[in-house]
């Protein structure tokens, strides 16, 4: 499997001098093609900080992103990005949310309407085109957001724990919908969340990061330990109680602990 | 209706009746103040009337003209200014260094302090009095653009951004949208700040408006003219702003409060 996503001594310092901040210190990984990464790790280790360089909304203070062996040096569509929440266009319907991306791209009308149809459709919005967000519940708004990247049929999905701020019915229904789109229309997909269970669930590899300045401190192949078949193509109920879900799941867990606990001790 | 929305209404109208039933017994029912010093109801109606026949060569729509189109016009160089100035300076640092210590030095100034400036410049006709309205309503607004702008939550503007926005789409169609909210209710402000101040203008250097009308009536000793003029002056700015929040709920339609059923 090729590489789609390449770092290359990226680390970051917010601010100089003696107020200056390492969120990140040097790292350097691959992302597959079409695989779905998830990054889990103790909080202010740099994760968010790390999907942004990535989107190319920060510039890392030293080495770099490489998108299909190009640098990135901006943001753009074909990198898309996921909030936790509040970042839909309050002011726009969700017809108008998840056709801003194509508008502003110079896509043609026609074409437009189809796509946008489209994503409203497979994101179960349908009936909702005119609603503004203000009157949607949270994990439809997700959704909205979903459809507002998945839309433009971006090389790199980021997420940065789209879901965390829903309940667990909603967390999981809105998980299998993801998978259900992704394996229609593949990327790389590069997603952060606090929740264990989740990253195993998803992942073709967990990245656990070490705490602040946080760097790649262990890498776990899921798709080793699920053989063919994956445990996302199965509803998570079905799975979570499989031995081997749970052994990673605990494999997972310990790792972040560690990093949190020593944390604590220093 | 519920008991509630029964009560918001009801205990307003009564109050108001109650103010207006004292007012009418501590005049002309129990004449516990003077005449000269609080004009009763039916002295203030009568001055209403008179007023609106004309008073001192002027009509009282020559009055509302006089007052209303200084206003609006200060108003509108204030909007035109401002919002683009506001604006700006959220946006572009250099702007923000160019006019922020001026905008910091002369905000705290009373627009009033600026009447004898105002004379001095541009005389005592309608560009001195449009002068001072601009001076005043400028300030709501400006502030509220730039607060509005800076307070556009930064991952709107990622969000944006990711999706392929330039910094023209991102100000046209991203930043100003969102920060409408907010710029509008400096308008309302506005408006109301260029009312009192035309007023307060008017009460200096004017030969009609409503300023005028009630100065009259105090050089006269005709406290029923003070008092009508007062009242008109309230009620024009009550419906400006009732005005301004019905277009604002219709502009920010999706802004509304609780709007699961819009
Ligand atoms: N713009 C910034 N300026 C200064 N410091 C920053 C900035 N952004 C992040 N940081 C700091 O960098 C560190 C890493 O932040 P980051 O948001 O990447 O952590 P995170 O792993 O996403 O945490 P969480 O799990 O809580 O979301 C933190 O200490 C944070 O305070
Ligand atoms: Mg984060």
């Amino acid at each position: 499997m090729s590489n789609s996503i390449v770092y290359r001594d990226v680390s970051m310092t917010f601010g100089r001098g003696a107020s200056a901040v390492q969120a990140l210190s040097a790292t350097n990984f691959g992302i597959g093609d079409q695989e779905f990464l998830m990054i889990v790790g103790p909080s202010g280790c740099g994760k968010s900080t790390l999907l942004h360089i990535t989107a190319g909304l920060l510039r890392p203070s030293t080495g770099e992103v490489l998108l299909d062996g190009k640098p990135v040096t901006g943001p753009g569509p074909d990198k898309a990005l996921v909030f936790q929440n509040f970042s839909l266009f309050p002011w726009k319907t969700v017809w108008d949310n998840i056709e801003f991306g194509l508008r502003i791209n110079g896509v043609d009308r026609a074409d437009r309407s189809e796509r946008v149809a489209k994503y409203i459709r497979l994101t179960g919005l349908a009936g909702f085109e005119r609603h503004y967000p203000r009157q949607l519940s949270g994990g439809m708004q997700q959704r909205v957001a979903l459809a507002r990247s998945f839309v433009m049929r971006p090389r790199v999905l980021l997420m940065d724990e789209p879901f965390a701020a829903l309940d667990a019915q909603n967390r999981t229904l809105m998980q299998e919908e993801l998978v259900r789109i992704w394996s229609e229309q593949r990327a790389a997909v590069l997603f952060i969340t606090h929740a264990v269970e989740e990253a195993v669930y998803l992942a073709d590899r967990v990245i656990v990061m070490s705490r602040r300045p946080g760097t790649i401190k262990e890498v776990i192949d899921v798709n080793a330990a699920t053989g063919p078949g994956h445990w996302r193509d199965r509803p998570l109920n079905d799975v979570a109680s499989e031995p081997r879900f749970q052994e990673l799941r605990h494999r997972v867990w310990d790792s972040v602990r560690s990093e949190i606990t020593t944390h604590e001790d220093a | 209706m519920t008991a509630t929305k029964i009560l918001r209404l009801v205990v307003p109208c009564t109050a108001l009746v109650l103010f207006a039933l004292a007012w009418w017994a501590a005049t002309d029912a129990l004449r516990l103040v003077s005449p000269f010093v609080l004009p009763s109801p039916g002295d203030v109606l009568g001055g209403l009337a008179r007023v609106s026949r004309g008073y001192m060569g002027s009509t009282l729509l020559d009055h509302l003209i006089a007052s209303m189109s200084v206003m609006l016009s200060g108003f509108a160089l204030a909007l035109v200014i401002g919002i683009p100035l506001g604006v700006a300076m959220a946006w572009f640092p250099l702007v923000d260094r160019l006019f922020g210590p001026l905008v910091a030095v002369l905000r705290p100034i009373p627009p009033p302090a600026w009447i004898p400036l105002a004379i001095l410049w541009f005389g005592i006709g309608l560009s001195g009095r449009t002068f001072i309205v601009f001076v005043a309503a400028l300030v709501p607004v400006l502030v509220n653009s730039y607060v509005g702008v800076r307070e556009v939550p930064q991952n709107v503007i990622a969000a944006a951004r990711t999706l392929g926005a330039n910094q023209r789409v991102l100000l046209t169609e991203v930043v100003l949208p969102a920060a409408a909210p907010v710029i509008f209710t400096g308008m309302r402000i506005s408006v109301g700040v260029a009312w009192a101040t035309i007023v307060a203008a008017e009460l200096v250097v004017a030969e009609r408006g409503f300023g005028f009308l009630i100065m009259s009536g105090y050089r006269n000793f005709e406290a029923e003219i003070m008092a009508g003029g007062m009242l008109i002056i309230a009620a024009i700015g009550a419906l400006m702003n009732v005005a301004f929040l019905l277009v604002e709920r219709r502009v920010l339609r999706w802004n509304a409060g609780d709007s699961r059923d819009v």
